[in-house]
């Protein structure tokens, strides 16, 4: 389905140091800085797959997927997005993908949804037969109701991204890119968008890119994970793959009948945190056994249980190593 | 004049075929009649959200009716104390205000919003949606916000011409009134032209608002017979922004003095015109996806 090789992004941007003096002198003189958002890519990605860009702001996971939907062009290198350039933005190409981005809305603001639905349907040349059957159907999945009928100025930020979702995905794309779809929302709806947009790509087969900053999103979302930095793919694969090499350690989570000295339990592994209510213990994972059966022996146990090390914790550990290492 | 560039290629031997031809004729044929049902679906949500503030379409009208009067005004005032300027009378100066006001309806009524859209559209950042929809950017911007009831200034227009001839004693022939519209074709592609050019400019200063301003009052003087401006004015008016061919040429073919060769040159320029425009307007789409964020 998609087909990147060496793929590189420069963009030129003008520099500016603070204070008046400098901004009056650059009104002459500008300073360009070359910088590179991405740095030799190569991705492969299979149709009906879900993969997760991760990284840290600034990676170059926006411009990868914005490369990837044609609205960039690249500096250099190869991009084949189901055969097509995607910088050729063909009205075939187009007709396939969509492209949703969390912070930018194409809904039209003084109008209820149902009008921009209506647009987008003249644009891509839907049918009015599919129109309507992908409208029911949408229409039940993200429990839009009579959503779409009030001006898009009156939703919430939820009910908003709901009719985003469902504008762009009128003619039945194929391929999914979703750029941060769920910033700013609460925890329920960050749910209702992750369930509807999983239940699209198994229902239709559909491809699906997601950038998030919400780890929960990739977690759930995405078997595949590309973890992007400084412009280069710094590991891609399973996510958990990606935990188990990061930290192999194991979290044992401990609950107490009664306190416990810190000590007793510094002599077992290392320890993350210790306070009233639970203690957390760090240990390589061939010791977890080992370790339980002795915590469980030794201490006055109420509640136990083993973790892996949280998500954002493994991924800024993947990032400060990838800083470490140049 | 917003379609896609339509193929140009050429069979490449002699021995062509009807069939290609015929073909490509139809796929232009469908690619025209989706233009034209996408043009009626966006007047239709331009319509809808003009009429969701009724309250301003109202305002806006009555708005209108006061500014064609404010464009007679000075005209009035003028010949209050002469017979002609520069060879017209009033009844034949009334003409040129009459396009002019036509010539506003169209400017305020699908020029400018969509100016203002795409300037909001680089701002945010939301000219992504648009490159992405399968259909000619270009064609989408100039479309997504008219004004409909803009063509109130149709109607004030008719009503000064028809006072015009009605202080002339006569009455425009059918010729006439055809080189007119021909000539006022011509006219409104020039005028989209420059906005496109001021358009492609937002792509690389973002802020163009003075630019337009600029234009806006340059485009004042086009209520006046382009002949009474002399000198350095003049030759601003002629090749910088064509006010001549904007209100004067259309004035002149109306009440039968327009010579044709001014008539084919309007239409040349206009050719010209929305030609570079187009040009440009690529270039600056261009730009925009090379280096944009």
């Amino acid at each position: 389905m998609i087909r990147v090789r060496a793929l590189r992004k420069h963009f030129d941007v003008h520099e500016r140091p603070p204070g008046v003096a400098a901004a009056f002198r650059s009104l002459f003189r500008r300073q360009t800085k070359r910088v590179t958002a991405v740095d030799g890519i190569d991705l492969d990605i299979a149709p009906g797959e879900r993969v997760g860009f991760l990284g840290p702001n600034g990676a170059g996971k926006t411009t990868t997927l914005k490369v990837l939907s044609g609205l960039l062009h690249p500096t250099s290198g190869e991009v084949a997005v189901d055969g097509h350039e995607p910088r050729r933005r063909e009205d075939a190409f187009l007709k396939k993908i969509m492209l949703v981005l969390g912070q930018k809305q194409q809904l039209l603001w003084d109008l209820p949804p149902a009008e921009t639905f209506e647009l987008n349907r003249a644009v891509y040349d839907v049918p009015r037969e599919q129109y309507r059957a992908t409208m029911r159907e949408l229409t039940e999945l993200l429990e839009l109701g009579d959503l779409v009928n009030k001006p898009a100025r009156t939703l919430s930020l939820g009910e908003r991204m709901k009719c985003e979702l469902a504008a762009a995905l009128i003619h039945r794309p194929r391929l999914l890119f979703l750029d941060e779809p769920t910033i700013g929302l609460d925890v329920s709806m960050q749910a209702v968008v992750r369930d509807f947009v999983k239940r699209y790509n198994e229902q239709n087969g559909a491809t699906l890119i997601l950038t998030s900053h919400y780890m929960e999103d990739v977690a759930r979302l995405c078997p595949r994970v590309v973890v992007i930095d400084r412009g280069q793919i710094v590991y891609d694969g399973a996510l958990e793959a990606l935990v188990e090499r990061t930290r192999p350690d194991k979290r044992i989570v401990l609950r107490f009948a009664r306190e416990v000295d810190a000590r007793d339990l510094e002599s077992l592994g290392q320890l993350v945190r210790h306070g009233a209510g639970e203690s957390v213990l760090q240990v390589p994972k061939d010791a977890v056994n080992g370790v339980v059966g002795r915590v469980l022996a030794e201490l006055p146990v109420s509640d136990l249980t083993v973790e892996s090390a949280p998500l954002e914790e493994v991924m800024s550990e993947v990032f400060a190593r990838g800083r470490g290492s140049r | 004049m917003a379609g896609e560039p339509l193929p140009t290629s050429t069979p490449p031997s002699g021995r062509t075929s009807r069939e290609p031809s015929r073909a490509r004729a139809t796929a232009v044929a469908s690619r025209y009649a989706r233009y034209a049902r996408l043009l009626r679906t966006q007047i239709r949500a331009s319509l809808l959200l003009g009429l969701q503030y009724r309250a301003d379409f109202v305002l806006d009208a009555t708005v209108n009716v006061f500014w064609t009067g404010a464009a007679i005004l000075p005209l009035v005032i003028v010949f209050q104390s002469r017979a002609s300027i520069a060879g017209w009378s009033f009844g034949e100066a009334l003409m040129v205000t009459g396009w002019f006001t036509f010539l506003e309806g169209v400017l305020d009524g699908a020029i400018n919003p969509s100016v203002a859209d795409v300037v909001d559209h680089v701002r945010k950042g939301t000219l992504d949606f648009v490159l992405l929809k399968p259909a000619d950017a270009q064609f989408l911007v100039s479309t997504t916000r008219l004004q409909p009831w803009r063509a109130t200034n149709v109607l004030s227009a008719v009503a000064i011409f028809a006072w015009g001839f009605h202080l002339l004693g006569r009455a425009p022939t059918p010729g006439a009134v055809g080189l007119a519209t021909l000539s006022m074709l011509a006219a409104v592609a020039v005028l989209y032209s420059l906005k496109t050019l001021a358009v492609s400019a937002a792509f690389y200063f973002v802020r163009v608002d003075n630019l337009t301003h600029l234009f806006d009052s340059v485009f004042d003087a086009a209520r006046w017979p382009s002949n009474i401006f002399r000198g350095v004015v003049s030759v601003v008016f002629t090749f910088v922004i064509p006010l001549a061919l904007m209100t004067t040429y259309p004035a002149e073919a109306l009440l039968g003095s327009l010579p044709i060769r001014s008539l084919f040159g309007a239409l040349g320029g206009a050719v010209v015109a929305l030609t570079l425009s187009r040009a440009v307007w690529n270039r600056a789409i261009a730009h925009y996806t090379s280096a944009g964020g």
